[in-house]
């Protein structure tokens, strides 16, 4: 057992051993370990074999399957290489300018479509008002009209979205193809299912769950295209 | 900025590869660094086997192709950066495995808050969607896990050493050989 448990301890050092990296007393000690036990010699040999191995990969590179240069030359075209360069497309401008909505705005918006939504359905739904409501939704509960409310949240909601897929768009090229492709692809999901529940609630537009599941989706929408937008800033 | 050195027992087997010009890449790089595209795809079209075999070897098939255009989208942002001092193949090299390695990190960080709902469902590019590759060398060196790849690769294919490849990849000299050893004892099963 002992025997093994040294010989396990050697093993783990084979490495170190071909790399020239242990001291001289340790490298002894292995030298010796090695004359007695086969299993240790026959690792290092092959740990040996390895590494020559791997040295002549370089020999073997071989260039990609297709002609990876039209998909550089679309991004560096859009971003010149020094900064007194002229730009061949459209000018930069920085994303923090860009936006004219701000972060509290921003968050009021989505806060406000979500209780809303929800307010909206409970209301439809109840058919009366309830002082356990939501404060926002019983504070524009008692005009029995929520549809401006409702109104001017979409349209932050709206312009607030419009902002951030500009901004995304001027600072796309700054994030890496396969952040680009799993964002693509999340917004995809969540459009589908914003068009959904849309094209549902136009059939039962009282549904208190269609209703939330379209908030909750907008506001994911939101959500990620905020955090997007930060990523291309970093 | 220092050039990396590959070891002398794997320069004769380098010389016998193809070089590229370093003078022509210097005078490439210049031109590109004014905004000559053209210059840029010279030295893409010189680089490019090395830089995507090393994204290949340290991140996979499926990633190689984006994270290829990925480095020289970079480099073209930052030639304004190139001294000259070293080669430019050598500060190329160096771009492109920030690149890599950013990318790992990145990704693994950003899928988790991109798509945290269970109804959003994203095509995860991973280790079980490779085409089959048989057992070759490279198709093992492809199937280690990822850190032990990554330092096999900057290691013994590409000559770095343990406290170049420590800082690189943010971790401790012993980690890197703990991990070294680590994909070495796999891959000696492929060589069987």
């Amino acid at each position: 057992m002992m025997e093994s448990n040294k010989s396990d301890s050697w093993r783990a050092r084979l490495s170190e051993y071909l790399d020239d990296e242990l001291d001289p007393s340790e490298r002894a000690e292995l030298e010796t370990h090695l004359d007695a036990c086969a299993e240790c010699r026959t690792a290092l040999e092959q740990l040996r074999r390895v590494v020559a191995r791997a040295a002549r990969l370089v020999l073997a590179d071989a260039p990609p399957a297709e002609d990876l240069w039209p998909g550089i030359a679309d991004r560096i075209h859009e971003r010149p290489a020094r900064a007194g360069a002229p730009a061949t497309a459209r000018s930069r401008v920085p994303p923090r300018l860009a936006l004219t909505i701000g972060a509290p705005q921003l968050a009021a918006a989505a806060v406000l479509l979500v209780v809303l939504s929800s307010g909206v359905a409970w209301q439809l739904g109840r058919g009366s008002l309830s002082a356990t409501g939501p404060a926002e939704t019983a504070a524009l509960a008692p005009s029995g009209n929520t549809l401006p409310a409702a109104r001017i949240a979409t349209h932050r909601y709206e312009s607030a979205i419009a902002q951030f897929e500009r901004v995304l768009a001027e600072g796309r090229d700054r994030l890496d193809t396969a952040t680009v492709r799993v964002v693509e692809q999340n917004l995809a999901i969540i459009d589908r299912a914003i068009d959904e529940a849309r094209g549902a609630l136009a059939v039962d537009p009282s549904n208190a769950y269609l209703n939330r599941h379209l908030a909750d989706a907008m506001r994911r929408k939101l959500d990620l295209l905020r955090h997007t937008t930060f990523l291309t800033e970093l | 900025m220092r050039d990396r050195e590959p070891p002398r027992e794997r320069e004769t087997l380098i010389e016998q590869a193809a070089v590229p010009d370093e003078d022509i890449d210097s005078r490439d790089a210049a031109l590109a660094a004014t905004g000559d595209a053209q210059a840029f795809e010279r030295l893409y079209r010189r680089h490019v086997v090395r830089i995507h075999s090393l994204a290949r070897r340290m991140a996979g098939s499926e990633s190689a192709d984006e994270l290829t255009q990925d480095a020289f989208v970079r480099a073209w942002r930052k030639l304004h950066q190139f001294r000259g001092e070293a080669a430019f193949g050598s500060w190329l090299y160096r771009v492109a495995i920030s690149v890599i390695l950013a990318h790992r990190r990145r990704l693994a960080i950003h899928r988790a808050r991109l798509a945290p709902e269970e109804w959003i469902r994203e095509g995860t590019p991973s280790h079980e969607k490779r085409s089959e590759i048989g057992m070759d060398f490279e198709g093992a060196i492809e199937r280690l896990p990822d850190r032990a790849r990554r330092v096999f690769v900057l290691h013994d294919v590409e000559g770095y050493k343990h406290h170049e490849i420590a800082r690189m990849m943010k971790i401790t000299s012993g980690t890197s050989k703990s991990q070294l050893h680590r994909a070495r004892m796999i891959l000696r099963t492929a060589m069987a």
